[in-house]
């Protein structure tokens, strides 16, 4: 596959390529495989491995003319979450590094727009993360609201 | 209703049983879709469905609308504003709640992000069983909606009135705002209990 | 000129859904805008993480909302390639014929939403009255009219009934012959020329980086459609054409991803689903529908990562499904069309527009806030 020739490492997992990089490697292979066809740039999504101690983050790349999807991949610390920052290469990188530091609480430097996106008012931890019990949140947030009492048909 | 005068209280229930009598054949809604079941209002505006028949047209602004549709889930960002679209409607006003998910959570009972009962927030008067309710039980429903307003038993904005401080504390709740102050207070009163 | 700070806000008639627009406008022209999103989170994603992999074929589909069989498509596509499962030919056909609907169903819709905007509110009675007829289809194939949960991994969950065909068939010549009326109503219209000939217009040398795709993107001259990169389903058998500028049928063509372009181009992709349709309905094979599943409480789905695409109405909608070997998925992300094109494209198109085209361009980028947030 093209990506694993340019890139000169990886493997093929289900038709798409699946590349294992590390945090300084990463911006050169991006530029790299932008200038030989990749220049749509799907998604990057992050994955939460608990019991190993790290987050993955996974680049998406689509190539128009050899149809072939190549899957970037870079592990990072879970305690020390901080990530350059990719945005100047693809404009729509910032929107999902926006999202990824409000699900995550991952810093990405150099993007300045890390403002709230999703969630308005948001004081408790970082909701996509494997540790927060959202059932146990559920209970205490909004079960524990009492119901207005009086009757239905009650009025001045 | 309030007036105790023998003569006056006779002649305001006569003309409120008309003023009912009229209103209810000219409902005006609220133009919101706030979730889910919004794709099935579309339908129900139009020609196949057709709701003009009763009366029932869409208006743009609160400020001239008599009904308020809340078309499925509702999520904590959405509720500050329907909060205030509410409070702009002038009385008397009716909420419709659609759907599985105003009642118990629906399928989304283990989000963070939605509301789990919206009758703690705001006074609903009538619901809608369904995911998604099809446009024949909506439109039974606005039928149904005329037959309470006919009988006096719609009442939701005066218990609004009446429990006002009760509804607000709850909506504080959700919205997270207080949250450094609350915390700040609870430990002053602890501390001055303390010392007691 | 003082500057104005004006808020689009949740509750209006002018925008396409549960969503904000921040502009700043300076007399009559915009010169910011920012979006502001996150009315219907629900937060799909963490609540996918802990049900069964069968449980979550009732969410996935909540989430595009004009348009739901393209979420089941994608998410069983991507349980197959995990599983190495291959479907069998009737599936693929009727699979074929489903999404197919949809997006007939999903079209009528955006073009009635686009007439409504620019002040034609005839079309917009008109489309979903003919929109319901599709919704007939559904109803007697799949038992309702909107959320189906119908497209499962291996195949669909019943067998298309025996009358079904002649249905489909009345209803596609009725389609076809309405969409003279139409013609004659919007887009031979002169209103809609001057109102729409060069407005809104995205820079073509610049839109695959901005990440625009779907209808959006064969407007501005490139004929990309993952129907024919990617085939899924049983679309590498059938004949059709992909519609593109500057081929625009018996339409003229004038400038390249503008307004006018994108709707003509969703009106000539109509008559091609038409075709599909009628060419999967002759072709299709008799045999299973579905292949065996394990028991749903015990199912264990291999290790590894996978992604699926599948082309909506809308642009290319992706699902990336990550799994260990356990009984609940580790991962599962979507990627909504509307991600790039309600955010960065959009906020880049409103400046510099007029105050009365805001709307008009929204619509026309067919932007649906639900795959924004989930």
């Amino acid at each position: 596959m093209k990506s694993i020739e340019l890139l000169g490492k990886g493997e093929e997992m289900h038709g798409r390529a699946y590349i294992k990089l590390s945090a300084d490697e990463i911006e050169e292979s991006i530029k790299k495989l932008k200038e030989n066809g990749f220049n749509h740039f799907v998604m990057l999504s992050c994955v939460d491995w608990l019991d190993k101690g790290k987050f993955e983050l996974v680049y998406h790349m689509w190539n128009y003319e050899e149809k072939e999807h190549a899957m970037l991949s870079v592990d990072i610390d879970r305690n020390n979450a901080v990530m350059k920052s990719m945005s100047h290469l693809f404009p729509q990188i910032e929107t999902y590094e926006r999202e990824i530091h409000e699900m995550y609480g991952i810093k990405f430097e150099g993007n300045n727009r890390l403002t709230p996106f999703l969630l308005e008012n948001w004081p408790h931890d970082p909701p996509m993360r494997k540790d927060f019990d959202s059932k146990k949140f559920v209970k205490q947030m909004y079960e524990s609201i009492p119901f207005i009492e009086g009757d239905e048909n009650e009025g001045i | 209703m309030g007036l105790h005068n023998g003569d006056k209280m006779m002649r305001y229930e006569e003309w409120s049983k008309l003023a009912r009598k009229a209103s209810k054949r000219s409902l005006w809604m609220v133009h919101f879709c706030t979730g889910c079941g919004a794709i099935e209002m579309p339908p129900v505006m139009t020609s196949r469905y057709d709701m003009e028949r009763f009366g029932i047209a869409s208006m743009a602004t609160p400020r001239q609308a008599d009904v308020l549709l809340i078309t499925g889930y509702l999520t904590v960002k959405t509720l500050r504003r329907v909060i205030q679209v509410y409070e702009q409607m002038q009385s008397p006003k009716y909420v419709i709640a659609f759907g599985s998910c105003t009642i118990n959570g629906g399928m989304y009972w283990d989000s963070y992000n939605t509301i789990k009962h919206l009758e703690k927030y705001i006074p609903v008067d009538l619901y809608i069983a369904g995911c998604m309710p099809r446009p024949e039980g909506i439109i039974n429903a606005f039928l149904e909606l005329m037959k309470l307003i006919d009988e006096g038993k719609a009442r939701g904005w005066e218990r609004y009135q009446k429990y006002y401080d009760k509804y607000k504390e709850n909506q504080r709740r959700v919205f997270n705002f207080e949250v450094k102050e609350e915390k700040e207070e609870k430990e002053q009163k602890r501390e001055k209990n303390e010392e007691h | 000129m003082k500057e104005y700070e004006l808020f689009i806000g949740p509750q209006h008639p002018g925008i396409t859904g549960n969503m904000m627009y921040h502009l700043w406008v300076d007399g009559d022209t915009v010169t910011k805008a920012e979006c502001n999103v996150g009315y219907l989170h629900r937060g799909f994603e963490k609540l996918m993480e802990s049900r069964l992999w069968m449980q979550n074929i009732p969410l996935v589909c909540r989430i595009c909302v004009p348009e739901p069989d393209v979420n089941e498509a994608a998410y069983s596509m991507a349980v197959e390639q995990l599983m190495d499962w291959e479907i069998p030919d009737r599936a693929k056909y009727i699979r074929t014929i489903v999404l197919e609907l949809a997006r007939i169903a999903a079209y009528l819709m955006a073009i009635g939403s686009y007439a409504g905007s620019i002040g034609i509110y005839t079309l917009p009675q008109w489309s979903m009255g003919d929109r319901d007829y599709i919704l007939d289809i559904f109803e007697q194939l799949t038992g309702a009219r909107v959320y189906h949960i119908y497209i499962w991994p291996g195949g669909v969950r019943w067998d298309m009934p025996a009358e079904l065909p002649r249905l489909i068939e009345k209803t596609l010549n009725y389609i076809e012959e309405r969409l003279k009326l139409y013609d004659d109503v919007l887009f031979e219209n002169r209103v809609f020329f001057d109102r729409a000939v060069g407005v809104g217009k995205i820079p073509c040398n610049k839109a695959i980086e901005w990440g625009v795709t779907g209808p959006n993107l064969r407007a501005c001259g490139y004929g990309y459609d993952v129907r024919k990169l990617e085939p899924y389903a049983a679309y590498d058998e059938i004949d059709f054409d992909i519609v593109s500028y500057p081929d625009l049928g018996k339409f003229d063509a004038h400038e390249a991803g503008d307004v006018y372009t994108r709707m003509i181009i969703r009106r000539l992709e109509i008559e091609q689903s038409i075709a599909i349709i009628r060419q999967a309905l002759k072709k299709m094979p008799e045999g299973e529908h579905i292949l065996k599943h394990p028991n749903w409480l015990r199912w264990k789905v291999p290790e590894g990562y996978a992604f699926a695409r599948v082309e909506s109405s809308k642009g290319e909608f992706g699902y990336f499904v990550v799994s260990d070997g356990g009984l609940k998925p580790v991962r599962v992300h979507v990627r909504g069309p509307s991600y790039t094109h309600g955010i960065n494209v959009a906020e880049k198109l409103l400046q510099g527009a007029n105050i009365a085209d805001v709307s008009q361009i929204l619509f026309s980028l067919d932007i649906c806030p639900p795959d924004i947030e989930r």
